[in-house]
């Protein structure tokens, strides 16, 4: 249960403001007062990511404040803020791999209690920015759910079409190591009767030289 | 009458836009007991979601017992508890609105990487149609074409977590294969040159071949 946690007016009214926007139905998280919580996600190239954060723990009247650090794949630092209550940061994925972002409590709070972070993640068709779509192509109402729909399939399209590349690399992968066990296994039996021909070869080689046969 | 048309649609695209309901799957590594809590917002909405532990090979004993989950609902009552799964899906109807707790629980010590994805979806019913005018058939009917589409979603997110564990094994084989037979090609051969080393040693004149 989360504990030594209050909501204050400004909050609430923060949150139900927020929460007829995108950052409806984001995730809370436990941040330990010591030590980093990290959350990943694999994601491939050229995706759009968008994420907000707002720390939701009070204590003693005072919003507890995070760090918050961004890292892709390779290492380059995408987002890094320090003593924050809120924040945003979205970019564009250049490489695939695993995306981490890790939250650490600072320690000027001075609380025992844990700070709970309410973090609103979106990637891909998530994200997308309907409000520009809907003035470029001057759609409202259903037409604009519609159009919302079609987003989403063509994401579920998407999907399928990378599980199916995965599948096929995943069989060609188990194909090869199949190969490789047969191939490897005939090779032992053969380096074992090479070897011990070799064995058997050289003391006898050796014991005509010492003249004991 | 043209632009009443218009900003009613307007309105009901706005309205819309509160059942947009959407969280990206993402991955927790979890010591000993985590937990991630969201908030439903009306009674009657479907919570449905799945999860999947990522990193799940130990090295030598193929039987991990297994990460607990349970789900608390905001009176307190657990929802759902499974122990000892590997990755498992869940959906269930909100019975109340509130802060719904999801809990991961690791008996061993090692720490356990986990994908999940959870998703509420929520469809405006005939109840809120009495209420409200503006609310128009088609409207729910658009919100549940669009819950099925998430279900269909959440359901390849899971297949894709699942795909992820799956090519790991997978590549974890490859490396375990090539690195155990050369490794135990070197160890023979090494044996046995160890093996003439000792029997030459026994028959060398310094130690004495009197003695066989």
């Amino acid at each position: 249960m989360i504990k030594a946690m209050t909501f204050p007016p400004f909050l609430v009214v923060l949150l139900l403001a927020l929460s007829t926007g995108p950052l409806c139905d984001a995730i809370w998280l436990n941040i330990p007062k010591t030590g980093t919580k990290c959350v990943s996600e694999e994601i491939h190239s050229n995706v759009v990511v968008l994420s907000d954060y707002v720390v939701v723990s009070v204590e003693d009247g005072q919003t507890a404040t995070i760090a918050v650090k961004v890292t892709s794949p390779y290492g380059n630092n995408l987002h890094h803020r320090e003593n924050v209550t809120y924040g945003r940061f979205a970019f564009t994925t250049e490489e695939a791999g695993n995306y981490l972002a890790c939250f650490w409590s600072d320690n000027r709070t001075r609380g025992s209690g844990e700070v709970v972070v309410n973090i609103d993640w979106k990637t891909g068709i998530a994200a997308k920015d309907w409000e520009s779509v809907a003035r470029k192509e001057k759609l409202q109402g259903v037409e604009l759910e519609l159009r919302k729909l079609e987003g989403a399939v063509e994401a579920i399209h998407e999907n399928l079409l990378y599980l199916k590349s995965r599948e096929a690399e995943m069989r060609s992968t188990s194909e090869t190591t199949n190969a490789r066990v047969a191939w490897f296994s005939i090779m032992s039996l053969g380096i074992c009767i090479v070897v011990s021909g070799l064995q058997v070869w050289y003391l006898k080689r050796f014991f005509q030289k010492k003249k004991l046969i | 009458m043209e632009s009443k048309w218009r900003k009613i649609w307007g309105l009901i695209g706005l309205l819309l836009l509160n059942f947009v309901n959407n969280v990206s799957s993402l991955s927790l590594t979890i010591t000993k007991v985590d937990c991630v809590y969201e908030i439903v917002r009306s009674e009657g909405d479907i919570v449905s979601g799945n999860f999947v532990v990522v990193d799940h090979h130990i090295f030598w004993s193929s039987d991990h017992p297994g990460i607990d989950f349970s789900i608390t609902s905001p009176g307190g009552d657990i929802l759902h508890n499974l122990k000892g799964t590997s990755g498992d899906k869940f959906s269930f109807k909100a019975p109340r609105s509130g802060l719904y707790q999801f809990c991961f629980h690791n008996p061993l010590s090692t720490p356990e990487t986990i994908a999940f994805y959870i998703h509420i979806g929520h469809i405006p019913n005939e109840h809120n149609l009495a209420k409200n005018e503006h609310l128009d058939p088609i409207n729910v009917k658009i919100a549940e074409l669009r819950e099925a589409l998430e279900a269909v979603t959440t359901e390849q997110k899971y297949l894709k977590a699942r795909d992820a564990v799956h090519r790991r094994t997978n590549e974890s084989t490859k490396t375990r294969v090539i690195g155990y037979t050369v490794g135990q090609y070197i160890l023979l051969t090494i044996a046995s040159v160890l093996q003439i080393v000792y029997i030459r040693r026994l028959f060398s004149k310094s130690v004495g071949y009197n003695r066989i």
